[in-house]
């Protein structure tokens, strides 16, 4: 069985290679892929709130603040973001989600799961922080 | 500010990625704002301890 992308999972790839060039980010992350699934349990502004307090929290471990900084906004790069390791995982793990659940397309809800499959990084953290029930979406994802 | 007390790993290595993401963004800032100023490539790679080739094809094609 070959599985392929969905228009509309193609289109959450598309978009979390903008929102992370947007951010002139490097590379593209398994957060970039959750901001673009814009789920409606946890839409790209409630993501975007729980990455930002992840941040502030680890930064805190070590004593550091972002407004110790003096930071201009980040502007976005020439070249495209690629792929990183936490992406890639992502959807290879989307892979895995669509083929046990026998579905030969893998669909905005398998990238989802794909990322929220993770048990350590930055989405797991933000959103445990956050006091998000990852299970409960898992489990309103995978019906 | 003062540090949260811990020595919980993954808070640890949650710390080192988001200062390894803050560097990369200072790092972005302080080229920019040494550029501005009228460094030279050569310069900058110096400073940063890397070569001319690797800070020019890191943020000379960045700009819009």
């Amino acid at each position: 069985m070959v599985a392929r992308l969905t228009k509309d999972a193609r289109a959450v790839t598309r978009t979390a290679v903008r929102l992370a060039g947007e951010r002139g980010e490097r590379t593209v992350e398994a957060e970039h892929l959750l901001l673009a699934c814009d789920l409606p349990d946890l839409d790209h502004s409630t993501v975007e709130a729980l990455l930002e307090r992840e941040e502030e929290q680890a930064l805190a471990v070590v004593g550091v603040s972002r407004a110790d900084f003096d930071l201009p906004p980040r502007r976005p790069r020439e070249t495209a973001p690629s792929f990183g390791r936490s992406a890639k995982v992502a959807l290879e793990r989307a892979l895995v989600s669509a083929r046990d659940a026998g579905d030969r397309h893998i669909d905005r809800r398998h990238v989802a799961l794909g990322v929220l499959d993770a048990q350590e990084g930055r989405v797991p953290r933000a959103l445990r922080l956050g006091g998000v029930d990852i299970e409960a979406l898992r489990d309103g994802l995978s019906r | 500010m003062t540090p949260v007390a811990t020595s919980d790993p993954a808070d640890e290595l949650a710390a080192v990625v988001a200062l390894r993401r803050l560097a990369d963004e200072l790092e972005d800032a302080a080229v920019g704002r040494a550029v501005a100023a009228g460094w030279s490539w050569a310069r900058i790679a110096e400073t940063l301890g890397v070569s001319r080739q690797a800070v020019h094809k890191k943020h000379a094609k960045r700009r819009r």
